[in-house]
């Protein structure tokens, strides 16, 4: 029995490490992401400059002009680096290849998973990279403390999973409508909005923070953002909570909607 | 010259109506994307009425203006793109040998291959931008007409950068993804209150990324009902389609059939 967890393990674990290669030698396509990531930064700089010197403080939310844009650097590496899983999904069912991946000795689902964390991971690094030295061009270094490194270190992890669940679940789609394309539009600003891609939570109206707080996309976005820049153990203790709930409830619904969809399938030989 | 003006409106408006009845078969999909678009261009207003609720005034700017700057943006976008669809794609058109179709054909060869595609979801684009200036701006006659008149100007605009953008595969091979960052990069700082721009930036916002031209000129000529700003707007859009349309007409000497061999109906 343990023998074959570890087995599946090394076999899903593989797969991720083969994509996290593959990724590495797309340049083109990180050349691409690092000039949105300068583009993105070096308006919310001007942005909060302004923001800043109109308030005539020198922190908003708790955070200095420099560590506010160090905030984006994380939230924005978290965002850009996940792979357009639920595109694969959808050609996967579109183009009948979904048949010959379930005749495979493997799972579909972890498949996805060990390619996506593989890809991931490679692409968060080079964003965090090129954003680190960005924001030092722009802003200049902040203090970080290791205790708050590490407490970022340990939430990045659910932050990825959560987000794949949820990037499944819009793949998973495709057995019902004819394009995902708008659905999965639609989730990537339902958590740049909601999740505090660019603003922190806390510069919310007050009124809707308590909401958005319990919501998943503050566990992928916000929660890891204030980590590295503003740590708390109290907020790591919040987000732990939060990330485990999500896991929870986006891998039963993940799990529910790949279920009804393979029954769904119909495949004709050819 | 009116007579072939006249003629081209006619052929936009075959083919804007070929290309819907072609979208609307798979009109789960088409509206979905119209849908979509939507709901992404409102989640962005959305940040910005919250944002504009902590800090109320930005250099001068209000959320009316922002609201005004994504409307005016997006309607122009959309009807571009929803009327020209091919101009987002040209630099892959023309990267993989596709024009082979559009130079045997009696027509000019870029308006016609422009005209040739929609693209759905530019669609959305268009619908928010006239109903949330309707809506969130509640606009006067006068700036309603101006307001209509300025999103053709914007939607020239934004024609000519993608065929200035998408011509630079004559040039340098495969220039698709370089294309899209530099289109994205002018959307990118279009969305964003000018005031926040200085110096050399703001020279590169009226010329290597027209931003100016895409929406701080047209929301100053809202906001002040300038005829000035309203000349200057006019005469940006015909420099970005001049220079697009040169560059387009100067890069297809260079270029070379793929030999693609495709069905078009």
């Amino acid at each position: 029995m343990r023998t074959q967890w570890l087995r599946n393990t090394w076999k899903y674990t593989w797969i991720g490490y083969t994509a996290a290669r593959s990724e590495l030698a797309y340049s083109a396509a990180n050349v691409s992401r690092i000039i949105f990531m300068t583009t993105v930064l070096y308006v919310f700089m001007r942005l909060w400059s302004v923001v800043y010197e109109g308030a005539g403080t020198d922190r908003l939310a708790g955070l200095t002009q420099a560590q506010m844009l160090w905030y984006l650097v994380a939230t924005e590496s978290i965002l850009i680096a996940m792979p357009r899983l639920w595109y694969e999904i959808d050609q996967d069912v579109r183009t009948g290849a979904l048949a010959v991946q379930l005749v495979r000795p493997l799972s579909y689902a972890a498949t996805h998973f060990g390619r996506s964390m593989g890809e991931r991971l490679v692409r968060f690094a080079m964003n965090l990279s090129v954003g680190s030295i960005i924001a030092i061009l722009l802003a200049g270094p902040i203090q970080f403390s290791v205790t708050g490194v590490v407490m970022f270190l340990l939430v990045l992890p659910m932050a990825f999973i959560i987000d794949f669940f949820g990037a499944l679940l819009v793949g998973l789609c495709a057995f019902w409508l004819e394009s995902t394309q708008g659905i999965a539009l639609i989730y990537s600003r339902v958590m740049m909005l909601l999740g505090g891609l660019m603003v922190p939570l806390d510069l919310y109206p007050d009124a809707v923070q308590p909401v958005l707080r319990a919501l998943p996309f503050a566990a992928i976005l916000h929660a890891p953002g204030r980590m590295l820049v503003a740590p708390s153990f109290e907020l790591f203790v919040e987000c732990i909570g939060l990330q485990a709930a999500s896991v929870l409830v986006y891998g039963l619904a993940a799990y529910a909607l790949q279920t009804w969809a393979l029954r769904r399938l119909f495949v004709n030989g050819g | 010259m009116i007579k072939q003006f006249i003629d081209f409106l006619k052929l936009a408006a075959a083919y804007v109506r070929l290309n819907f009845s072609a979208q609307l078969e798979y009109r789960g999909a088409f509206f979905s994307q119209v849908a979509s678009m939507f709901i992404n261009d409102g989640a962005w207003v959305i940040f910005w009425i919250l944002f504009f609720e902590r800090f109320p005034v930005l250099h001068g700017w209000t959320v009316t203006d922002v609201v005004a700057l994504w409307a005016v943006l997006t309607a122009g976008f959309g009807l571009a793109f929803g009327i020209m669809g091919n101009g987002i794609q040209l630099a892959s058109s023309i990267a993989q040998g596709e024009l082979d179709m559009w130079l045997l054909q009696p027509r000019a060869v870029l308006p016609h291959m422009l005209l040739g595609r929609s693209a759905p979801s530019a669609w959305g684009d268009a619908l928010f931008g006239y109903a949330v200036y309707l809506g969130f701006v509640r606009p006067d006659w006068s700036r309603m007409v101006a307001f209509v008149l300025l999103s053709v100007v914007v939607g020239i605009v934004f024609i000519g950068f993608g065929v200035l953008s998408g011509s630079l595969s004559f040039f340098i091979g495969h220039a698709g993804a370089l294309a899209d960052q530099w289109r994205h990069a002018v959307v990118s700082f279009s969305t964003y209150p000018p005031t926040l721009f200085q110096g050399g930036v703001k020279i590169l916002l009226y010329t290597a990324v027209p931003a100016g031209f895409v929406s701080y000129l047209p929301v100053e000529t809202l906001r002040s009902m300038s005829l000035v700003n309203a000349l200057l707007s006019v005469g940006g859009a015909i420099l970005v389609l001049g220079v697009g349309v040169g560059v387009f007409y100067w890069g297809l000497r260079r270029y070379e059939s793929g030999n693609l061999v495709s069905m078009n109906g």
